[in-house]
């Protein structure tokens, strides 16, 4: 009885969003649901080498091919790709049109606001996408503002934050759909440098002729170098299906698997990490 | 759905850099459609078939496929043969080529609906064939197509959204990067959406006054 005036007040304090982002069972009943559907729907931003459709259409990556390990323990079988753009997988996450985000999100406060994360399954520092041999020099953050360098980078990335956190006016970042797009910007001499996870940058200027990567350095936050994780995201009602993912993802660290699924994506050992979402959400 | 008054505030100063680009795009490739379309217009016209075949291939296929698809190919393309221009200057570019192959219609219509007798008048009174045309015919016929033109504006301006895809931070993008960042998307798609449609107003009202003052 009390449970259900629990449920009724809690429906009518969540207004006019949906029944389903709001449903009665304290810490959500979506896993439930993913079992009885057998399917999980998976929100990728089409980015190597964290979640991807590859060239035979096949859904791959760092998250995804996590994700399909973990999902198949915790009982469900498939899972279903949902390709977006990057900027738009919170916002998608939030409107259901899939039910976790697998694309190696970084984990920071803003994002902690919208959105509830597991605990990161990388740790990651960042690079630039130049033109060979680096013309400008960049390095760092520091480097593009006092260089006066033009700067790109894509849709909802962290990196916009470290830019004007840096000094870089907002107003002046080139803003990209994707890092292939970044690149053939760099390439095209619209902007001197692209902004993204070392790992992205490594992948797509593999083929390049006239661009190159820099070396992965960590960012300041604050002051301080900042190194970030990429973790799985969920909607903020849904915690026991955050709680039983997380579950599944220590006993994968323990055992050491999670660095064989990840190490075909390129991660080496400097990427696993011990962090957790609670440390990176922060403040 | 809760309206975010601050989300608003916050937005305005993204708007007005979207809205001046917007409206500077729309100038642009006004011109450009307007400049271009009468170039075509002319070119079709003159008796010599390797001029006019070629300009009918071309035009007939730039009407003929989608402005995205030409706006990406200048924008991604033509980088690779060693021409780059910016986002912008690409964009007021395509839409305004694309514009051109329609108003290029509009200006004929405007030149075919000038009676015979002016053309027979300028004949015997011995014009030259350039003033036959800036005296004569194209005055009468650019006064008869100002209202198809104004037209084209309008859905010239609903089209700027699409530079969006190639970077350039009109109001769509400015919305856009705007709810990412902030994940409120209800008040700034709100505030351009309310923007066309004053716009689109306010250019009809421009356009019927015009039309007075030029049809009679």
């Amino acid at each position: 009885m009390l449970g259900g005036l629990a449920a009724l007040g809690a429906l009518g304090a969540a207004g006019c969003t949906r029944v389903a982002a709001a449903s009665g069972k304290a810490g959500g009943d979506l896993l439930d649901r993913l079992r009885a559907q057998g399917v999980v729907r998976l929100g990728i931003a089409g980015e190597v080498p964290f979640g991807y459709i590859d060239k035979d259409g096949r859904l791959t990556g760092e998250a995804p091919e996590l994700a399909k390990v973990i999902f198949k323990r915790l009982g469900v079988g498939r899972v279903q790709p949902v390709p977006t753009e990057f900027g738009s997988l919170i916002p998608g996450l939030n409107s259901q049109q899939f039910d976790v985000v697998a694309a190696g999100m970084y984990v920071n406060p803003e994002r902690c606001q919208q959105v509830i994360f597991a605990d990161p399954d990388y740790q990651m520092l960042d690079s630039f996408i130049v033109r060979k041999g680096n013309p400008l020099g960049l390095h760092s953050y520091r480097d593009v503002v006092a260089k006066k360098a033009k700067f790109a980078t894509g849709t909802g990335y962290a990196e916009i934050q470290y830019a004007v956190e840096a000094g870089y006016k907002e107003g002046d970042i080139l803003i990209v759909p994707d890092q292939v797009a970044g690149l053939n910007a760099v390439e095209a001499g619209r902007v001197d440098v692209f902004a993204g996870t070392a790992l992205t940058t490594r992948e797509v200027v593999r083929k390049s002729a006239k661009a190159e990567a820099t070396r992965p350095f960590a960012p300041l936050v604050k002051g301080t170098p900042h190194v970030d994780g990429g973790a799985f995201a969920f909607r903020p009602a849904e915690t026991s299906l955050r709680d039983a993912f997380n579950g599944e993802l220590r006993k994968l660290k323990k055992s050491g698997e999670l660095f064989r699924i990840l190490r075909p994506f390129g991660f080496t050992k400097a990427e696993m990490t011990g962090l957790t979402a609670k440390e990176l959400c922060g403040g | 759905m809760k309206w975010d008054w601050n989300a608003v505030g916050d937005f305005m100063p993204a708007f007005w850099h979207g809205l001046l680009v917007t409206l500077q795009v729309l100038a642009l490739g006004s011109l450009v459609s307007f400049t271009l379309g009468l170039v075509w217009t002319l070119l079709v016209r003159t008796p010599l078939r390797w001029v006019r075949w070629p300009v009918g291939v071309v035009t007939e296929f730039v009407r003929n496929t989608p402005l995205l698809v030409q706006l990406f190919f200048l924008f991604y393309v033509l980088p690779e043969w060693g021409l780059t221009f910016s986002a912008l200057a690409t964009g007021v570019f395509a839409v305004g080529l694309h514009y051109s192959t329609y108003t290029m219609q509009v200006y004929r219509a405007g030149i075919e609906a000038v009676p015979a007798g002016q053309w027979e008048a300028a004949t015997a009174l011995n014009l030259p064939r350039r003033r036959t045309w800036t005296a004569v015919i194209l005055p009468q016929a650019i006064r008869r197509v100002v209202p198809a033109l104004g037209n084209y504006v309008i859905a010239m301006l609903k089209d700027t959204p699409i530079l969006m895809l190639i970077t350039v931070p009109e109001m769509l993008q400015r919305a856009r990067l705007f709810s990412q960042q902030h994940f409120q998307f209800t008040e700034p798609i709100t505030v351009i959406g309310v923007a066309f449609v004053l716009i689109s107003y306010l250019a009809s009202l421009l356009l019927r006054a015009l039309e007075r003052r030029l049809v009679r």
